[in-house]
């Protein structure tokens, strides 16, 4: 486990002055766009030769990105190493599959009661893993969630170690349209959308100067009360954020796979989502993204050939720290600006 | 930072990787000559691997001999493997591959019980059937019970029902003391033993429970001796048994008291670590390797010859499920879903374990249960079957109301 002093240094170099601002910034966003053309075009293409199997992946990876953006803004944008950030995707898929199961199979009641709870919880594990920095808070998040998980695996209510199952395929409606959570294509389609939507309100707020503040408590939070900010209030605002938005991403879960277990809330969830944000490209939001679909397709592909699967995805883990110090979105944007540091000083 | 790794290709990645899964499909209409495939979605990495292993040796040491005897109705039978690590998350995902892409035509290998509803409600989704031949929670079969999922193997309310019998029979009257681990299954499995064992006349005077991975077990001692018990049954598994047990033969608490307990508090993998201490231990079980049938005999010895080591319960149950598939779509003649399921339900067929009938109400499969006894010397142990319950006594009532 890389220690968060060494993480904080991987962090993006974007913010370094409003001068390159736009410069620096527009490449990530381009990034998204050719990610977001690219995912319309997979989603044609597996459309078209009638692989829903493809596409029900893919809608997890992107599930699994909504975890993985959640990490990035305390990771990349803040500095703060979660190990629990599965507690809020966990409670967010529990809340949902209760909600469709048992009160009603709507799905904008079942994200906003996740929303509710996870808002609510963020703010009272805030609260506690925020009296601490460094490497304690990373422990305080791993133990709360654990906390949790175990409390969910021994509670008989909610299915204990079996998890609960009979959560209904529903119809999402939107006005007078509404498309069904069991056809691949148009649950695909939700969930790229929310995906983007996420990523571009996300993008808005980090540049916005809740962002700004962000940034200066990663780059020295000493000195943050000097600015005349509050840097405790800003780092428990941005952690009932990134819940909010792990339990949102958590409550589509059921409604693409039918059931919960406690297997979402356990380390393995939260350390999975720690490694995607690494891999994809720490404080890019699209990184973590990229970083969901290249290791869900890698799990599948090499899962299916070598039950060694996970020794690989460790040696790509420790390869793209090595040398995609700045992940893979990282290595993209360089090679982009060069490119177009290339095309200006050419004729 | 590093002379960027990456080709100038890797712009293209999405879409590519997008059209390499793609095309990664098979569509394949099944012609008489095709083979029948199985998918197997076992757990083969991780804490569970042990078990996934003796699933996958069970299950290709029956694959093979049906093969080389001609297959199933001229078709051999193909397995597919895919790692499930124990995790319903990850099972759902390999279980819809192996149906949607591989096309295969039934599907096995679930170990925890969580994998195995999971991917049960999959299959009724995908419109195929699926068996475990490991998880033992009741509920798979009673009240979360699917038209689409059988069960081979006992589950947890037929071992103790055969557990209970032979204590009835060998120590009527006895009065029982319980140790469990701290957590729901440890306590329901407590739970289920003794009300099964006080219907046969055992009289319960008191139980306690102590945290998972307890190191010290001897603050536990004193109520045990002081309620003057003549059984006890715990529901331990793993190191937490090693350490009981050894405590216990420290401490001298083994005269005079017979321990009984669950299917997994004793195992092959354990069993090395308790020594001596384990002598005398009894379970309620669906398989010993020291059953003396002539099939077994058989099993036994082309497990060992394959394999170099002894089949445990769950590679017997998984070797067993192959004769069942191939008994059911012969009955079938073919692997439709709706006719497959009628064939199955009812059947009757041979396994090293002795006969077993799958009960059409709720697809659990009834077969004689073992009341099986440790005998160890400290460097070699035998799994001596001491008792045998008639399936019809130990499987208890149809409580699946689904179908």
């Amino acid at each position: 486990m890389p220690e968060a002093t060494t993480l904080r240094t991987l962090s993006d170099p974007g913010h370094a002055g409003p001068a390159s601002r736009l410069s620096r910034l527009a490449p990530v966003h381009w990034l998204a766009l050719i990610f977001l053309v690219a995912a319309l075009g997979f989603a044609a293409v597996a459309w078209a030769t009638g692989n829903g199997f493809y596409l029900r992946l893919a809608t997890e990876a992107l599930i699994f990105a909504g975890l993985a953006m959640s990490v990035d803004l305390l990771l990349g944008y803040t500095g703060l190493l979660s190990l629990g950030q599965a507690l809020y995707f966990g409670l967010g898929a529990y809340v949902s599959a209760l909600v469709l199961r048992d009160v009603a199979p709507s799905f904008w009641l079942a994200m906003a009661a996740a929303l509710l709870a996870g808002g609510m919880a963020g703010l009272i594990g805030g609260v506690i893993a925020n009296r601490v920095k460094g490497v304690y808070f990373a422990l305080i998040t791993f133990g709360l969630a654990q906390v949790a998980a175990k409390t969910v695996y021994n509670t008989r209510a909610l299915g204990a170690s079996d998890g609960l199952i009979g959560i209904p395929q529903i119809r999402v409606g939107f006005g007078p349209v509404s498309l069904d959570t069991a056809d691949p294509l148009s649950f695909f389609l939700l969930v790229l959308g929310l995906t983007v939507t996420a990523y571009a309100g996300l993008s808005y707020l980090m540049d916005a100067p809740f962002g700004r503040t962000l940034a200066a408590i990663r780059a020295n939070e000493k000195r943050v009360p000097f600015l005349g900010f509050n840097a405790w209030r800003y780092k428990l605002a941005v952690y009932v954020l990134a819940a909010c938005v792990a339990a949102l991403a958590g409550a589509l879960y059921p409604m693409l796979r039918g059931f919960v277990s406690p297997e979402l809330m356990f380390f393995e969830t939260s350390g999975n989502a720690v490694i995607t944000v690494i891999v994809g490209g720490v404080g890019t939001l699209v990184g973590p993204v990229m970083g969901s679909l290249l290791l869900t397709a890698l799990r599948s592909v090499v899962g299916s050939w070598t039950e060694h699967h996970l020794i690989v995805v460790g040696v790509i883990f420790m390869l793209s720290v090595i040398f995609l110090r700045k992940g893979l979105v990282g290595a993209l944007l360089a090679r982009l600006s060069r490119r177009g540091e290339a095309g200006r000083t050419a004729p | 930072m590093s002379k960027n790794a990456f080709p100038r290709s890797v712009h293209a990645l999405s879409p590519l990787l997008a059209l390499l899964m793609a095309s990664g499909a098979a569509p394949g209409a099944a012609q008489a000559a095709d083979p029948i495939r199985i998918g197997v979605v076992t757990p083969l990495s991780g804490t569970y691997a042990p078990i996934g292993q003796q699933v996958r040796w069970g299950l290709e040491l029956a694959t093979k001999e049906v093969n080389a005897a001609g297959g199933v109705m001229g078709r051999q039978i193909e397995l597919l493997f895919e790692d499930e690590e124990a995790n319903p998350a990850v099972a759902t995902q390999k279980a819809e591959k192996l149906f949607q892409v591989n096309k295969v035509d039934f599907l096995t290998g679930t170990v925890n019980s969580g994998s195995t509803l999971a991917v049960g409600q999959l299959a009724e989704r995908n419109g195929r059937l699926i068996a475990t031949t490991v998880s033992f929670s009741d509920a798979i079969t009673t009240d979360k019970c699917s038209p689409n999922v059988f069960r081979v193997n006992a589950r947890a309310g037929q071992q103790s029902a055969a557990l209970a019998e032979w204590l009835a029979k060998d120590k009527p009257k006895a009065k029982v003391y319980y140790l469990g681990p701290d957590y729901e299954m440890g306590r329901s499995t407590v739970a289920a033993f003794k009300s099964a064992a006080e219907k046969t006349g055992a009289q319960s005077t008191g139980e306690v429970f102590a945290p998972l991975g307890s190191k010290d077990y001897s603050q536990y001692f004193g109520q045990l001796r002081a309620a003057r018990p003549s059984v006890l049954y715990t529901s331990t598994a793993g190191n937490d048994t090693v350490r009981l047990l050894t405590q216990m033969s420290e401490y001298g608490l083994l005269r005079n008291l017979t321990i009984v307990g669950a299917s997994g508090t004793v195992t092959a993998q354990n069993i090395g670590a308790i020594g001596k201490a384990a002598d005398g231990f009894v379970t309620g079980v669906g398989y010993s390797a020291e059953l003396a049938t002539p099939e077994n005999q058989a099993f036994v010895a082309a497990f060992r010859k394959e394999y170099n080591t002894a089949p445990d319960l769950y590679g017997a149950d998984s070797y067993g499920l192959i004769g069942f598939f191939k008994a059911a779509v012969e009955k079938a003649g073919g692997t439709d879903t709706d006719t497959l399921r009628k064939a199955m339900e009812g059947l009757s067929w041979t396994t090293p374990q002795g006969s077993k009938t799958m009960r059409a109400g709720d697809h659990q499969a009834i077969q004689d249960m073992y009341a099986v006894r440790i005998a160890s010397d400290g460097t070699s142990n035998r799994f001596d079957v001491v008792g045998t319950v008639p399936g019809d006594a130990a499987i208890g009532p149809d409580l699946c109301t689904r179908f």
